[in-house]
């Protein structure tokens, strides 16, 4: 009966530890083999120039002052096109959670128009509204609108309801159970949807630049593209890269915020 | 009876033979292009088995972006390539990457190929005339391309600025076609087919043609250097059968009878139905379309050279294409003779 053991704990592993570095070194390592091979002829700089030509891309760009163009235009555009699109999003997600008959109206009508490719509207959009800002932004706001509206509904279905229902049996009033409970509850959810739909306007920003665009990282990449200057290509891709990579520590930050109750 | 059973299999099966041996002695070599009538010579080149006679067995590498057909033959997906020429081919070509060896279709006088078009709005403001380009908004497909080219030698001919056109880029002719029913450009440039669809939804009027305006070396056939370095004579074969098929093109479609006042009338030559037939088939059309929008082509695939050189030389004037690309350096005039206009 007393015959016991030690038992060794077992729970290790599985937890994210943070290791700072080991980020940078791949990134290091990989960029270095990428000039190594281009440099020594194992990779033709047809095909891929080396990251020295697109910073040397990058540092043309700098110095000719459009840099600043491009990417002045392009934030502003994803600015208004993701806010509208937002906005909206968030509205329609919420009647759809919250409200039966807008759930049953709402959610066939997304399941409809989400698919569409964007791309294959626009001489519609151009015709609608014609060549300038609010054609590309609408381009951007219908495309961050739908994934909105259905991370929203998603992350309100996903509310635990036995915290809802404990807040109707303490006789919280409807309006204190969805700004005390299902807000908070439904926000993870709805902040998970802004990282993608932050990824989904920057890819946008390329169709929406289609329609006509002098300045942009779009049209930049367009042109490049369209010129075959493979190394201004990169340095464009490049670009929504960063962007990327910033507009998602800005929402991790803003997450970390937002969800301090946690 | 069991006997000739057995002869007629033993001739059967040496048919069969001869007919794999031919297959195998047959070359493969595929061509990248774009279903349109300005490739008709490499349709008609196959159709006719021209390529055949040459021992090579041509395989239609079928893009659908002019765009896509140098960066086929760079990356060795196809061998040869026959596309209008833009600011992006250059620079691919600049680098080595391919060379011109002879002529596809040319904007010619009396070829309606590519309409210079104004709105309505603009046409009432007095827009009227080609010399009045000069501060108005021109809808493109996209920069560098065979329409931002014919603008710029537009303004070379009546001496405005090209640079004092706003240009539009769209992407796509849907797109451009959009924006000018919408009335968001003052212009453009546009292929018949669609310049014709333009006008008859009355969006706007066709005020002049490239082709009447400015004639130029719209597309090449080209290679990569390394197929003229290892396989000349392939080369050869191919161009010698392409030159028959631009041959057949010539005698079918390429005679205009310029007396009429109305301009330049088509006059159907010896072939015609038999090539309208090929090209119907090949472009998935019908006979009516393909009819409408027939471009010169060069007889014997000769190239308008100095044309070449003024293209390399617009589009380093803009900044499009790198300084250190050389014409000469991307042109190999062997194969063909007679090329015309070369520079000294």
């Amino acid at each position: 009966m007393s015959d016991t053991r030690d038992v060794p704990f077992r729970g290790g592993g599985f937890v994210v530890v943070p290791k700072r570095g080991a980020a940078v070194a791949a990134f290091v390592l990989l960029i270095a083999l990428w000039e190594v091979s281009v440099r020594f002829g194992w990779i033709s700089p047809i095909f891929l120039p080396s990251p020295g030509s697109i910073v040397q891309a990058f540092v043309e760009l700098v110095s000719s002052g459009t840099l600043w163009k491009h990417i002045g235009q392009s934030l502003h555009r994803l600015a208004f096109g993701w806010s509208i699109g937002t906005l909206g999003g968030l509205a329609l997600g919420f009647a759809i959670g919250v409200w039966s008959l807008s759930r049953a109206v709402g959610l066939p009508l997304v399941s409809a128009l989400f698919p569409i490719p964007k791309i294959a509207l626009l001489p519609l959009l151009i015709l609608w509204l014609g060549i300038g800002e609010s054609s590309k932004v609408a381009t951007i706001a219908l495309g961050v609108f739908f994934p909105t509206a259905i991370a929203t509904f998603s992350a309100i279905d996903g509310v635990p309801r036995n915290l809802i229902r404990m807040g109707q049996s303490f006789n919280l009033p409807a309006a204190d159970v969805l700004r005390k409970i299902v807000l908070p509850g439904a926000l993870p959810g709805i902040l998970a949807g802004f990282r993608i739909t932050a990824s989904i306007g920057l890819i946008l920003l390329v169709s929406a630049e289609m329609i006509g665009a002098e300045y942009g990282i779009g049209a930049f990449i367009l042109q490049a593209g369209n010129l075959m200057q493979t190394d201004q290509l990169l340095a464009g891709v490049v670009m929504l890269s960063v962007l990327g990579l910033l507009i998602g520590t800005g929402l991790t930050r803003l997450e970390r915020w937002l969800l301090r109750w946690r | 009876m069991k006997l000739l059973r057995l002869a007629v299999a033993a001739v059967a099966l040496l048919a069969l033979d001869a007919a794999a041996a031919e297959a195998q002695q047959l070359q493969k070599i595929s061509v990248g292009l774009l279903r349109l009538s300005s490739s008709g010579a490499v349709f008609i080149a196959r159709e006719k088995g021209y390529f055949r006679e040459q021992g090579l067995d041509a395989d239609l590498k079928i893009m659908t972006a002019a765009q896509q057909v140098p960066v086929a033959v760079t990356s060795g997906d196809a061998d040869f390539g026959v596309t209008g020429l833009t600011a992006g081919f250059f620079n691919l070509a600049g680098r080595g990457a391919l060379k011109i060896v002879g002529a596809q279709s040319r904007e010619e006088k009396g070829y309606q190929l590519n309409a210079y078009m104004v709105t309505n709005k603009a046409a009432e403001g007095g827009f009227n005339s080609l010399k009045d380009f000069a501060g108005k908004r021109l809808a493109v497909t996209t920069t560098g391309s065979t329409f931002h080219y014919s603008i710029g030698i537009l303004a070379a001919k009546y001496g405005f600025d090209v640079k004092s056109v706003t240009l539009v880029p769209l992407q796509s002719l849907p797109n451009m076609a959009a924006a000018f029913k919408g009335g968001q450009v003052d212009a453009t440039i546009a292929p018949v087919t669609v310049a014709r669809q333009l006008e008859a939804e009355g969006a706007g009027r066709i005020i002049g043609w490239v082709g009447d305006e400015t004639p130029w070396q719209l597309g090449a056939l080209f290679t990569s250097p390394k197929a003229i370095a290892e396989r000349r004579s392939t080369v050869e074969k191919f161009v010698r059968a392409y030159a028959k098929g631009a041959h057949d093109y010539h005698v079918a479609f390429n005679a205009r009878d310029m007396t009429k006042p109305a301009g330049a009338q088509e006059v159907r030559g010896p072939g015609y139905d038999e090539a309208i037939g090929i090209l119907a088939k090949a472009l998935e059309q019908p006979a009516e379309r393909v009819r409408v929008g027939l471009p010169y082509v060069d007889a014997e695939a000769r190239l308008n050279v100095g044309d070449v050189y003024n293209q390399v030389a617009f589009w380093q004037s803009q900044a499009l294409v790198d300084r250190t690309v050389d014409a000469r350096a991307i042109l190999d005039l062997s194969f063909v003779k007679g090329h015309f206009n070369v520079p000294r």
